[in-house]
């Protein structure tokens, strides 16, 4: 049992700079509603604790399995749908909505995975947009789901801790803290556990892996699985806070490609890469776009943007965790 | 190189706080008012409409504008405020609900607006009128049309304009008329060379919407359908979904179509030869200056539902008037995006000076009680005031109407008024001519 | 008697229906060749650029744009009837193809492949938000030309003149690209250094100078499609994405780096979009991705490729 605990919570093997780092990062999360009492500054934290939220989740096939899944939104359409459906339909309080979510997710990921995985490389990643953009369609397409006109949840007033419907940001700042650390310290035992080590060596070379005894197809379809449900958890989230949903929100391309991006500007295959990735990405989002898009000409805040994403892909591909280890080596050999 | 580490943490501690850090806000002598469009992506030239017209009420508001004959073009900034103007803090709501919320947030809590006004798309209006409701902050809705937006029983949300239900009824009462031999400077139509209906609806919120109201209603009058489809608005093609239209051999088309649609649609029917006998077209798409200016001549005979045309000049001086300053600025004549967001800042304008305070309540109560006659809109319609036109809703004005325009004599020519017959400002062109 | 005369109306509404169907289904060929020859067109480059250096160009409906563009400023502005406007907008598509391979895309080669898509995914956006803020979201379309507008009747079938004229161009600028490929010396340097290029480097061939031709290539041929579809499809910033994700299904099922299999895969994907467009609108896009999805799972490399 401690065995098992400090396997989630010991970070004994990285370098103790990174350790302090993580501990100061998570202090000011903690005081952060406290100390900005900006609406928009608190939403900003809390979509970025989101997407930080959902890159955890993306990295596991994206970063330690060295697959590009640009299909991602599908989870979260599923826990988002499973949520607000459960919701709207029987009263079901929303801890026990996330099970159904992230169990459909996982199992779509399961039936497709098998399928998916002869595939390698580009063919992968336009398949799981195929895949992702035909649900999309579907969800439209269907009624009983509220197609086009999505679905809409009852407001509450006061602070609901049965359906997590607050009043108050502070509420959902820590909600989402909460979710965020449980797919933190899980992808930290995922790191160092034997599933870990194998994805992982699958993903630097599959020949290698199998030739020492791993079931290559296997990992990579539970890696896949968990993914999925791990996606899921993001969308149930978004349901109760926004309290509408519908297929355009919840399972779009967008937001795909966004997640995969955050993970790969903050450095894919490492445990800070979503989080740095996020905390760029996201402010800069929603702060150029409030600052510049209605106020000057339409698109430079995109544009800007967009020039930081080639600068990235260009200098460092190993996104920002990568710069942050080249100086940490070229630190260490100067002495 | 400890302290290199120690460097970078610090740097990197020290960005983190710098993106986090609020957006100070200046203390304001005027009155804020937020407004959440789609000002980028593809409903952008519907979101500048809307913004210049929402822009051209404030500054009539805000300013002295002699001979125009109505009551806030004597203005100068809100009497009831001592003068303060209105300011419009416009945030790009990007079509995106999520999107749409958190602008709505920033613009409550950090902006300090004292309402919101918008936000066009009715699922973006949905999400940001939870935001205002949460925080108690009003919110005027002039130009979303989902039905389902005034049956949530709201207390800090109105709508301006009339939904759905309201045109779709127009549209019926419109084909009954013309049976009954109503319609200008024709004679009556029997109803077997309009039947049946074939309907194309674009396959978001607004258009699985408007087939909903527009099957209902044909139920409810006694007219058949012969082909109901929806269709991905974002399509590269509909020559498909053309043909299933003219296979049909249904002689009257329905759309709701978003402006790029509305356009595949039209050239896909002229290729066709397809030779109906009305088009009618849900607003949207169909009243955009992109749609004549794209089609030039081929937009002559189709008929659209709008809420204002310029042609009602000639019945509504006023309108008239507004439509000149108007065109000077942006280049186009007023339409019926434009003329509702303008009538949206109308409506806070005439809310802010009853409540003579911008405390939220007494703007609530302001609200509640409003009654805008139709002297003071340019819209040709009876006022302003809210309250239960149709089962479920509340807040809805129930003074509003809609129209219906005719293309006639384009490229030069102007959405003529066919309905309400009353109102007609040229003959009806029926049946449809076809394209050369 | 009139049984007869029963049977006779009977038998008139089968051939009628027979004939409707009949018709329905050649207007949905025709239709179906015409687009997917278009398709074909804006997935060549695509398929090449894969080819000779395995990446992916997801700004390549964002060079769709740029052709269309060039086409609708040069009629405009210039009258210039949009037929005039096809070489320049190719030429302007290869001179952005090599522009974007020596400033962006040469270096993120070296990286993995998750940076190489996210690169060419902030050119996207980079050209989409450029073109939105310099034209602004405006729908705009060409007015005036020789073919706009004007419709060809063959018997009872009636097509768009355009269509079939940028359907005869795609049909010749594939010839030309293969003919390029296979039949010149150019084309072999540039087959090799698709097939190793390590070794082609070796053999004294200049790779960094085919990848950027093979760029310029791609670019052209889509600049291309994009001024041929000026002539009927409307023109603005946001138009590339959805070109782009056609185009991928495309090259996916007729095999990334294959030229044969982006002709076959165009017309296959345009007859599906056709067809599910007359069955159910709505998932048409869905049917394009089940079968691209399909045809990846049971034969991974596509209808021919590598």
């Amino acid at each position: 049992m401690q065995q098992f605990l400090t396997d989630i919570f010991s970070f004994e093997d990285r370098p103790r700079f990174e350790r302090i780092g993580f501990l100061i990062f998570l202090l000011i999360v903690l005081i952060f509603p406290w100390i900005v009492t900006s609406a928009y500054g608190r939403a900003v934290m809390i979509k970025f604790l989101l997407f930080a939220l959902f890159g955890l989740g993306w990295n596991l096939i994206g970063g330690y399995g060295g697959q590009v899944d640009l299909g991602q939104a599908k989870n979260v359409g599923f826990g988002a749908y499973a949520t607000a459906l459960m919701i709207v339909w029987w009263k079901v309080p929303f801890w026990i909505t996330i099970i159904p979510g992230m169990v459909i997710a996982a199992m779509e990921s399961f039936a497709i995975a098998y399928p998916m995985f002869r595939l390698k490389g580009h063919y992968f990643a336009i398949a799981t947009l195929c895949v992702a953009l035909v649900w999309k369609e579907l969800f439209i397409f269907w009624d009983w789901t509220g197609g086009a006109r999505g679905v809409e949840i009852p407001i509450r007033s006061g602070a609901d801790f049965v359906y997590m419907q607050f009043n108050s940001p502070i509420y959902y700042h820590y909600f989402i803290l909460f979710l965020f650390l449980l797919q933190f310290y899980f992808m930290n035992w995922f790191r160092k556990s034997k599933l870990g080590y194998e994805v992982q060596a699958v993903r630097d070379n599959e020949d290698a892996a199998a030739s020492l005894g791993i079931n290559v197809y296997r990992t990579k379809v539970i890696n896949y699985t968990i993914t999925g449900g791990l996606g899921a958890l993001g969308g149930s989230f978004m349901a109760v806070y926004y309290l509408y949903i519908d297929p355009d929100a919840v399972m779009p391309l967008d937001l795909s490609i966004l997640i995969a991006m955050t993970v790969m500007v903050g450095g894919a295959g490492s445990i800070w890469g979503p989080i740095i990735g996020a905390a760029l990405l996201i402010p800069l989002d929603m702060y150029l776009g409030a600052w510049l898009g209605a106020q000057k000409r339409l698109g430079i805040d995109f544009m800007v943007y967009a020039v930081i994403m080639m600068v990235i892909a260009a200098k460092e591909p190993k996104g920002i965790w990568g710069i942050i280890e080249r100086l940490r080596k070229k630190g260490e050999v100067g002495g | 190189m400890k302290i290199k580490k120690l460097g970078i943490l610090s740097f990197a501690v020290i960005l983190s706080l710098l993106i986090f850090l609020p957006n100070l806000s200046f203390a304001q002598k005027e009155v804020k008012i937020g407004v959440i469009l789609p000002l980028s992506g593809p409903l952008a030239p519907i979101g500048k409409s809307l913004k210049d017209g929402a822009e051209l009420a404030a500054d009539i508001v805000n300013k002295k504008y002699p001979g125009i004959g109505i009551p806030i073009a004597d203005w100068e900034g809100i009497p009831g405020l001592g003068g303060a103007k209105i300011k419009l803090v416009f945030s790009d709501s990007r079509g995106d609900p999520a999107w749409g919320a958190e602008q709505a947030k920033r613009l409550i809590e950090d902006e300090k607006v004292v309402g919101l006004l918008g936000a066009y798309n009715s699922a973006v209006t949905k999400t940001a009128s939870v935001e205002a409701e949460r925080a108690g902050i009003p919110f005027v809705n002039p130009d979303s049309t989902s039905p389902d937006l005034s049956k949530r029983g709201f207390k800090w949300f109105w709508r301006v304009t009339p939904h759905e239900t309201w045109f779709t009824r127009d549209l019926f009462d419109f084909l009954d008329g013309l049976v009954a031999g109503k319609a200008p400077g024709i004679k009556a139509v029997p109803k077997s060379e309009l039947e049946p209906l074939a309907v194309a609806a674009e396959n978001t919120e607004w258009g699985a919407a408007s087939l909903t109201e527009i099957e209902k209603f044909a139920k409810e009058r006694g007219w058949k359908i012969a082909e109901a489809f929806k269709y991905p608005h974002k399509a590269t093609d509909l020559t498909s979904e053309a043909r299933k239209l003219t296979a049909s051999k249904a002689p009257t088309y329905l759309f709701a179509s978003y402006i790029a649609d509305a356009v595949l649609f039209v050239k896909a029917m002229k290729e066709m030869k397809a030779t109906p006998r009305l088009i009618w077209g849900q607003n949207a798409g169909f009243i955009q200056p992109d749609f004549w200016k794209t089609l030039g001549a081929d937009v002559n005979g189709i008929a659209s539902r709008d809420v204002f045309s310029s042609v009602l000049g000639k019945v509504k001086p006023e309108a008239d008037r507004i439509n000149k300053i108007y065109k000077e600025r942006s280049g186009f004549d007023f339409d019926g995006s434009s003329a509702r967001d303008f009538i949206g800042v109308q409506v806070w304008a005439h809310a802010l000076d009853k409540a003579k305070s911008t405390d939220p309540k007494a703007l609530q109560k302001a609200l509640n009680e409003l009654n805008i006659s139709g002297k003071e809109l340019i819209m040709p319609w009876k006022g302003v005031k809210f309250g239960s036109p149709f089962p479920g809703d509340t807040n809805q004005n129930e003074l509003g109407s809609g129209i219906i325009i005719q293309y006639q004599g384009y490229p030069d020519g102007k959405p003529e008024i066919v309905f309400p017959f009353e109102m007609a400002t040229s003959k009806l062109i029926y049946p449809f001519a076809g394209w050369k | 008697m009139k049984k007869k005369s029963g049977s006779c109306l009977l038998t008139a509404e089968v051939f009628f229906r027979k004939r409707d169907e009949m018709e329905l289904v050649v207007q949905l060929i025709v239709y179906g060749v015409l687009m997917g020859l278009i398709f074909a067109l804006i997935a060549l480059g695509l398929s090449l650029i894969f080819g000779v250096m395995n990446i992916v160009n997801f700004a390549h409906g964002e060079f769709l744009m740029v052709g269309m563009y060039i086409a609708y400023l040069l009629s405009a502005s210039l009258h210039l009837d949009p037929l005039f406007s096809l070489p320049i907008a190719g030429l302007a598509g290869y001179l952005l193809g090599v522009g974007s391979y020596r400033l962006l895309v040469h270096h993120i080669l070296r990286g993995p492949m998750v940076a190489q898509l996210f690169g060419t995914f902030g050119l996207m956006l980079f050209l989409r938000y450029l073109a939105m803020y310099i034209f602004t979201p405006d729908v705009r379309s060409v007015k005036q030309g020789i073919l706009v507008g004007k419709t060809l009747s063959m018997g009872w079938i009636s097509v768009d003149a355009s269509k079939v004229f940028s359907a005869g161009i795609c049909i010749l600028a594939f010839a030309a690209v293969y003919w390029m490929i296979y039949r010149t010396k150019l084309g072999r340097a540039l087959r090799a250094t698709s097939i190793d290029s390590e070794a082609a480097k070796y053999m004294g061939i200049d790779t960094k100078g085919m990848n950027a031709f093979a760029w310029g290539i791609g670019g052209a041929t889509v600049a291309l499609a994009g001024a041929l579809l000026a002539h009927f499809y409307y023109v603005t910033p946001t138009v590339g994405m959805l070109f782009t994700l056609i185009a991928f299904a495309t090259v996916a099922l007729g095999g990334f780096g294959s030229i044969v299999g982006a002709f076959i895969a165009g017309i296959v994907i345009g007859l599906i979009m056709v067809v599910s467009g007359q069955l159910v609108s709505e998932l048409k896009f869905s049917f394009i991705y089940i079968v691209y999805f399909l045809v990846v799972v049971f034969r991974p490399r596509g209808l021919f490729g590598w």
